[in-house]
């Protein structure tokens, strides 16, 4: 058993991912707000070095790159859901945001930190797939600083595991700018407002065009060891006018296809009944939306 | 377990501690620097009742590493004693009497700062909404929104 | 002002230390039910800064605790539930506590666990404490310890209760509607935001002090003094502000003599505190029930009988929750005019958690079951629910066939008042009208009534309080109270009948309720008697203390004292209101003169009511309060979410004596009302609590709550402080009975069992359809 013995902070990306590298064993800090608990709860064992990036200029702000709008690790849950750029071409993120745990939580948590957490039932997790977002992945190679990106399902391995690289940090979320007539909307099923880890999740996202849904995306959350998409359920409507009849095969389609666990939040067949009545009226409050 | 030094502001004194680094900056507001304000209610962010304010922003401070407190201003419960807002809130919640067993309260009036800074002027849900994070077991959260609200709407006795 | 202030300087059991502390730990078990085979605390012992490493082989002298004495503090052979005390630890800090506690090493022998309560009646259940072997030498000196032995039991009922009275079958043969329904109550438990904690030290003298959150401290003090075998008068309890209490101190618990025990080992203080988890896990519960209830009446709506059932599941060890019935029977058989009850309940070990006191102490299972049988009876013989409680409700100066004396009784008025205030009858009617519509979102309101004791409870042999008041030479007057303050704001209530007896500003009185070496003896908070009890006290040394400085003042300006009056500070002339001099020049006249003697001395002491007899029959409390609460509840049939919309309440509270406190409990009793009915459950499953955290457990949150219209119905009952009668339980009773008449108003669906998760309801819906 390795114990907790170091502790650093670095100032710029390329310290960090040095710093990665020449370390090997290192725990990530950003917001905190998931490693402290699980850290005390004895779920995650702290690895030799303690490394805090929140003192890293690249992995803050949130800016728009060409088609994409890219969001800063650090990125707080509050600065996202106040951000103009977020505001006007990611209105589901704010809409996702205002479920996310609790005013204080949302204060501290960040973005990267939500992602790299990968938890099944991850509140930013579900709308960021639906928007088709990335990750940007920063490591050092032959001496420089090397960036990857990776599409959002393909990161997610299990609770808590993601294919982010030893020595590799998360640095950014991007996302494409949606084109014109993308509707979207997140479904948190809780009997609160917020501060509510979810039985289930859902996000549809899609074009609405001539009473047309295309370029259809969809996700779940808390139905699977990790966020997954509902491919079935984007067959069901892809390139379909969204009326009673494809709703509802959507719905049935979406039921089929999850298969969820029973736990103290839910038996699975609550969750598939769910998952069937939200994905419902979700796409029916989607086909009055304009 | 490594310790590490760090220098940050508590409630408006320069500050000089050494802890260790996994250490929360509740532990050290309460076992190294000595304020007892700031509760301990649940350890996971469920409760609020350890809410300060790093750089003027509250959060859970249970679920804050105290290391990141380094180069930063901390306010607490007591710190409010010398901010006019803060005061107004603490009057408030007396008179509206919101407080009984008094254990949530310094997390709820430091949480309604940030409620009143971020919109002075909250409707009723708003201030629900605003203190989502922060239980009460004695309260059913009635009379604290009634004095948040009183200080919203100008109408404090 | 006594008022707690929320500057963060009320220092809560957890923000203590004493000088030379040690922190203690506990080492709980792993196990469900097993019998300890060995315990290696070697390496333990052996790491730096530990203190003391205790098992029960190291306190030989310890003595079972608990209401049936069944539950030793360290585990000696057995553990019976996931959280049983197996060793404890004292450090230099939490940290190495801790870290003392990963080296103990324990062999257990697991048993065969006990989940069901029904499993532990049948013939071959394993037993949960059988009877110690003989007398064997480990035993010998309890056996010998003078009623406080730890005998074991034959078979697994930990306590029954029965009570009759008419002929409940010839109460059924007068009846033209008969129901019998089994009702399923759940897990809950009190979620003090103050986590359980206390100090213990021992003086150079031997004398224990301790700073601790009990609720009855007079009463524990003797009680530490049997388990410790030690002197009472060597033991002091000082009680720091507490961080919540709703009846979980109303016991001692296996950490506090622990405690004691490190403090002995050690010689040094030692401060003990859980975490929540820990408070999740090792702190009592609600009592679950199985109630089945049979209740009939006659086509004109009266009521003819009612029969109960109940099985209590006790858990592993017995605290105040098993004595529940105590109440439970009250409601049944008193809430509403019934002539013929009979009454039964067996309350049964089993290796789950164990449940103590909770606000409304069994009051909430039963007026689930008993005001859903009331709505379901109106319904069967044609008439609204209000007019049929209204034709069984209670009058004033009725005494009950089980011999409760309503003094005062506003149970008419709270029906008429909630049902009015609500708009009830024509909601109701409109909501049944919309129920077989489509549409998702459907709506639905539902009323309950309840009793309880509003006037002291004749738990004990007595129900006393007493009070000292002095007064200072600057017209100040510390009122010293036996009574404790546990958050429910008694110490302003006190002090504002104190006031209102001397013409003082509130500011003037000073509340000292702390100390069991000031204080005089009281029996303790509960069974919402502080105001009356305490209040009664105080006001008796308040008129003592009038009488005194009026008859001085009289003498010294040559006036008859009886037309003289105290008003603000000052002595008046009664008629006229002439100010004939100041209090505080009277008060320092007084001081330094003969004789003055500016300390009163009063005791209160529930009016003589009859206790009751061994078959429950008698008077419990000198008042009681009556309460209507009117429930409006939005269901989603897509989901089974309900949502509370607005509480109605009319409570009988005697007469207001603080609005603003009074509103405080009532509000703060309704939401916890509203997380028994919606949102909270602990999970219990094969002896094991699946969600002990508030991530899992749910409180209410702010956005959750209701609207809330409160309105007080004043009876001015006789003997009451200024007519007032206790309040603090009644609010969180009604409120899951009117929720389940609320949502059958708007689904037609009957849900029997709590919580109502959105699940549940979904799982009744479609059922239903």
């Amino acid at each position: 058993m390795t114990a907790l013995d170091n502790y650093v902070a670095p100032t710029s990306l390329e310290e960090a991912v040095e710093q990665l590298l020449e370390l090997g064993e290192v725990t990530i800090l950003a917001g905190g707000t998931d490693l402290m608990p699980q850290a005390n709860a004895g779920r995650v064992k702290f690895k030799r070095t303690l490394m805090n990036i929140r003192r890293i200029p690249e992995l803050r702000g949130i800016a728009r790159e060409g088609d994409e709008i890219r969001i800063g690790a650090l990125a707080t849950i509050s600065e996202i859901m106040a951000h103009p750029l977020v505001r006007e071409h990611l209105p589901l993120l704010v809409s996702a945001g205002d479920h996310f745990a609790s005013n204080q939580i949302r204060n501290a948590g960040t973005l990267g930190g939500n992602v790299c957490n990968a938890s099944p039932a991850g509140d930013t997790l579900v709308p960021l797939m639906v928007l088709g977002a990335s990750v940007e992945l920063a490591s050092m190679l032959d001496d420089k600083l090397y960036r990857r990106t990776m599409h959002l399902p393909e990161f997610f391995v299990g609770p808590g595991k993601t294919r982010l690289a030893t020595a590799e940090l998360l640095a950014a979320v991007r996302i494409p700018v949606p084109p014109q007539g993308f509707v979207a909307r997140f479904h948190k099923f809780g009997t609160r407002p917020a501060l509510d880890i979810s039985a289930i999740s859902i996000g549809v996202g899609g074009v609405l065009k001539n009473g047309m849904f295309t370029d259809v995306r969809v996700a779940f959350g808390a139905v699977a060891p990790t966020p997954v998409c509902g491919c079935a359920t984007e067959e069901a409507l892809e390139g379909k006018k969204l009326d009673a009849a494809t709703i509802a095969a959507a719905a049935v389609a979406a039921r089929d296809e999850v298969h969820p666990i029973s736990d103290v939040r839910a038996s699975d067949w609550y969750r598939k009944e769910m998952i069937h009545n939200m994905t419902k009226r979700i796409l029916e409050d989607v086909s009055t939306s304009h | 377990m490594s310790q590490q030094a760090i220098n940050f502001t508590l409630n408006g004194v320069p500050t000089r501690v050494s802890v260790p680094v996994d250490m929360s900056a509740l532990e050290m507001i309460r076992n190294v620097t000595g304020l007892t304000g700031t509760k301990y209610g649940c350890g996971e962010g469920e409760c609020g009742a350890c809410t300060i304010l790093l750089d003027g922003v509250s959060l859970n401070s249970c679920l804050l590493f105290a290391v990141e407190c380094d180069g930063r201003q901390v306010t607490t419960i007591e710190g409010l004693a010398s901010d006019p807002l803060g005061l107004r809130i603490e009057k408030a919640f007396v008179e509206a009497g919101a407080v009984q067993c008094g254990f949530c309260t310094p997390g709820m009036v430091v949480q309604a700062r940030q409620l009143l800074q971020d919109n002075p002027h909250p409707t009723r849900e708003e201030i629900q909404r605003g203190i989502e994070g922060n239980l009460c077991r004695c309260t059913g959260y009635v009379k604290i929104i009634d004095a948040i609200e009183a200080i919203a709407v100008g109408k404090e006795s | 002002m006594r008022r707690k202030r929320p500057g963060g300087k009320t220092r809560h059991i957890q923000d203590l230390d004493v000088q030379g502390q040690l922190y203690g730990k506990i080492l709980r078990s792993t196990r469900v039910h097993a019998k300890i085979k060995r315990i290696d605390t070697s390496k333990a012992k052996a790491l730096s800064g530990v203190h003391a490493v205790i098992t029960a082989a190291d306190v030989p002298y310890q003595r079972p605790i608990g209401v049936a004495k069944d539950h030793f503090p360290l585990k000696t052979d057995r553990v019976r539930s996931l959280r049983d005390e197996i060793a404890a630890v004292a450090a230099e800090t939490e940290a190495i506590a801790e870290a003392a506690l990963k080296l103990i090493r324990v062999e257990y022998e697991d048993l065969p666990i006990l989940a069901d309560p029904n499993d532990s009646l049948k013939p071959d259940a394993p037993l949960i404490h059988p009877e110690p072997h003989g007398a064997t030498a480990k035993h010998d000196h309890l056996k010998q310890a003078q009623g406080i032995a730890y005998l074991g039991k034959p078979d697994n009922v930990a306590m029954t209760f029965d009570y009759a009275q008419g002929d409940v079958a010839a109460g059924e043969r007068e009846s033209d509607v008969v129901f019998e329904d089994t009702f399923h109550l759940h897990y809950v438990t009190h979620c003090c935001m103050g986590v359980s904690g206390i100090i213990a030290e021992f003086d150079s003298s031997g004398n224990l002090l301790m700073y601790s959150n009990t609720q009855v401290p007079f009463l524990h003090k003797r009680e530490f003094a049997e388990i410790l075998n030690m002197d009472p008068a060597r033991i002091r309890i000082i009680q720091p502000p507490i961080g919540g209490g709703f009846g979980s101190k109303l016991d001692i618990y296996p950490f506090e003599p622990i405690t004691v025990f490190l403090a002995k080992a050690t010689g040094r203080p030692v401060k003990l505190v859980f975490t929540r988890e820990e408070e999740f896990l090792a702190s009592p519960t609600r009592q679950p029930v199985i109630l089945t209830l049979r209740s009939g009446c006659k086509k004109d709506g009266t009521l003819t009988f009612r029969t109960v059932n109940t099985l209590h599941d006790n858990g592993a060890y017995t605290s105040w929750g098993a004595t529940t019935p105590f109440v439970m029977m009250q409601t049944i058989s008193s809430l509403y005019r019934v002539p013929h009850c009979l009454y039964h309940t067996k309350a049964v070990y089993t290796n789950n958690p164990y449940a103590g006191s909770f606000r409304g102490y069994g009051n909430l299972q039963a007026t689930f079951a008993v005001e859903q049988h009331m709505d379901m009876m109106a319904e069967a013989v044609g008439m609204d629910p209000l007019a049929f409680r209204l034709k069984n409700a209670q009058d004033p100066g009725e005494v009950t066939p089980q011999g409760m004396h309503f003094k005062s009784c506003g149970l008419k008025e709270c029906l008429t008042t909630a049902a009015e205030a609500s708009g009830f009858l024509a909601k109701s009617t409109a909501n049944a009208a919309e129920r077989g519509k489509p549409g998702r979102f459907k709506r639905g309101i539902g009323i309950a009534s309840m009793l309880h004791v509003g006037g002291g409870a004749k738990i004990y042999p007595s129900d006393g309080c007493g009070t000292i008041l002095k007064m200072d030479d600057f017209g100040s007057v510390t009122l010293i109270t036996g009574a404790s303050e546990i958050g429910q704001g008694s110490e302003t209530v006190l002090a504002q009948l104190v006031c209102e007896e001397l013409g003082l500003p509130i500011s003037a009185v000073r509340v000292v309720n702390n100390d069991t070496e000031i204080t005089p003896w009281d029996v303790g908070v509960h069974a919402s008697r502080t105001t009356f009890i305490a209040g009664n006290s105080a006001i008796g040394a308040a008129k003592k203390a009038r009488g005194k400085i009026l008859a001085a003042a009289g003498k010294m300006a040559d006036l008859n004292p009886d037309a003289l009056d105290l008003r603000g500070g000052h002595i008046v002339e009664t008629k006229s209101g002439k100010v004939v001099m100041t209090l505080a020049k009277l008060l320092r006249q007084l001081h330094f003169s003969d004789k003055a003697e500016l300390v009163m001395t009063s005791f209160y002491y529930e009016p003589p009511s009859k206790h009751q007899d061994k078959h429950f029959k008698g008077d419990v409390s000198a008042a009681y309060a009556w309460a209507t609460q009117v429930v409006e509840v939005e269901v989603d049939t897509d989901t089974g979410i309900v949502r509370l919309l607005k509480v109605t309440g009319a409570h009988d509270v005697g007469r207001v004596l603080n609005r603003l406190g009074l509103e405080g409990q009532i509000e703060g009793g309704i939401v916890m009302g509203q997380g028994y009915a919606l949102t909270e459950e602990l999970m219990v499953e094969n002896g094991v609590v699946r969600n002990p955290g508030f991530r899992d457990y749910k409180l209410v949150t702010a956005p959750e709550i209701p609207e809330m219209d409160v309105r007080f119905i004043e009876t001015m009952d006789g003997e009451g402080p200024q007519g007032a009668k206790g309040v603090g339980e009644a609010p969180a009773i009604c409120i899951a009975a009117a929720t389940a008449n609320a949502i059958c108003n708007a689904t037609g669906v009957r849900i029997m069992a709590l919580p109502f998760t959105p699940e549940k309801v979904y799982r009744a819906l479609k059922q239903h359809h």
